[in-house]
């Protein structure tokens, strides 16, 4: 069945790809950091974050009109924060309305509030599209790992990469065959019907998983799967290391 | 609801990231004692029913559609420790997979969807039960009532993390989120009860599944 292919991208070569998923990793941690500590209204501090970015998208050689679009997914949140402005009392009107007893006022804050919280947002699902993009999610894991992620939790994670197809592709059969049958026409039925789909995906899951520990119980398996290589931090991790730390930092001393 | 980055401030990540991974270090200790390494796999591929049951939509009103969230079915079905793992490594995985959730925020998400949610239903879940004298009715209803303070208080500690942020007014940040989620909460627990009653019927040996 057909869904949104994950980490597509992340089999290309480039500069990006090829770095240590732990760079990748801490240096995404550290640019949202950044650009979250970055005081309101500082425009040149953020130009530059925005300047990051660009830099990071043409290294990485991924096609912008993906990026963009997988950006998108902040809207909703932009739309309630949005909601939100006019409530904001305190400060200088900017303009007001009346919605016949309802009188609104639009502050000059709640506005600069606004614009803040979605540039801020969007430079750093910039930064989570790019790492997600350029990395194998398997090689993100074993970062994880080496970052002292516990195994466990790194290994819930990793099985559950290998069935989230399986599982997601049941679940669309089984909402199409819903769908086809004229779903949503009777109110009453709704949560019945997805109690009983979700439900017999549950059961069918959990089934899956006995068979698969079984399978692999059968194969040796004793609570711990083998690692067998380990992530080598190298010199372009270094260079990018720097570079980022550099063009994260100083345009905070300078203009904060 | 997933928060981005950008929405709420460094110290209130902080804190919650701080939340999160204790809870999460002793939610691996627990698991691990109770039910050992080996049940890793059964585990990862109960996180992957998470996120698919996830992506099952339901029309609501006008236009829009809400989706289950889960976990208050995982806390009953598989106990609270247990729980608290799954609903942590699928928002980790929707995180970075699908930048549904910000990284510097997912402390912030993992608080309200995987800890707050997860024992508020788990504990009024075990509450009804008891004191219906362990019948399915307490069982079913329990569920149902405590999936729909998961849903409320997971929307009323994002609100709360939103306000403390300074990125929306509480005023109106506290009743929006909470009413909203007062409607959406209701759809959550009669899909819980729906599932509930569903696994107790076909293989209700499953209910006996909670390990701590």
């Amino acid at each position: 069945m057909k869904h949104s292919f994950i980490d597509e991208y992340s089999g290309l070569n480039s500069l990006i790809h090829r770095l240590d998923p732990r760079t990748k990793l801490v240096g995404s941690l550290a640019f949202i950091l950044a650009v979250v500590l970055t005081p309101v209204n500082n425009w040149k501090v953020l130009a530059v974050y925005l300047g990051i970015v660009v830099v990071l998208v043409l290294l990485s050689r991924l096609p912008l009109r993906y990026l963009l679009k997988k950006s998108l997914v902040i809207i909703p949140f932009v739309i309630m924060i949005t909601i939100f402005v006019p409530f904001f009392k305190q400060g200088q009107v900017v303009f007001s309305y009346n919605l016949g007893f309802w009188h609104i006022d639009v502050t000059y804050e709640g506005l600069s509030i606004l614009l803040n919280v979605i540039i801020k947002s969007w430079l750093c699902i910039m930064c989570l599209v790019i790492l997600s993009s350029s990395t194998k999610f398997a090689e993100l894991l074993q970062g994880m790992y080496q970052l002292r992620v516990p195994l466990v939790f790194v290994q819930i994670m990793s099985f559950m990469y290998r069935y989230i197809f399986v599982l997601a592709d049941q679940a669309m059969r089984m909402q199409m065959a819903r769908d086809s049958r004229n779903f949503g026409n009777n109110r009453k039925i709704v949560f019945n019907t997805l109690g009983n789909m979700i439900g017999m995906l549950f059961i069918r899951s959990y089934e899956r998983g006995e068979r698969i520990y079984a399978a692999m119980l059968s194969r040796g398996y004793a609570g711990e799967i083998p690692i067998t290589r380990t992530l080598q931090y190298k010199v372009p991790d270094a260079c990018f290391t720097a570079a980022l730390v550099v063009f994260l930092v100083f345009p905070a001393v300078i203009w904060w | 609801m997933h928060l981005p980055d950008g929405f709420i401030s460094v110290p209130v990540a902080a804190t919650t990231g701080v939340i999160a991974v204790t809870a999460i270090a002793v939610a691996v200790r627990v698991t691990n004692k109770k039910i050992g390494e080996k049940q890793v796999p059964m585990m990862g591929v109960l996180a992957a029913f998470i996120f698919a049951a996830q992506m099952l939509n339901f029309p609501v009103a006008g236009g829009t559609s809400g989706h289950f969230v889960g976990a208050a079915l995982a806390a009953i079905l598989l106990g609270p420790w247990t729980a608290v793992l799954i609903m942590s490594s699928v928002l980790v995985v929707q995180c970075v997979i699908f930048q549904d959730g910000g990284l510097l925020a997912l402390g912030a998400n993992i608080t309200n969807m995987a800890i707050v949610s997860v024992f508020i239903s788990y504990y009024i879940y075990k509450g009804i039960y008891l004191m219906f004298g362990k019948s399915r009715t307490g069982l079913l209803a329990g569920a149902g009532i405590g999936a729909w303070f998961s849903v409320v208080f997971a929307a009323l500690a994002c609100a709360f993390e939103l306000v403390i942020s300074g990125t929306s007014p509480w005023e109106i940040a506290i009743p929006a989120m909470g009413g909203i989620h007062m409607i959406i909460g209701v759809g959550e627990a009669l899909i819980t009860v729906a599932v509930l009653s569903l696994v107790m019927a076909t293989r209700s040996d499953l209910l006996k599944l909670q390990v701590t």
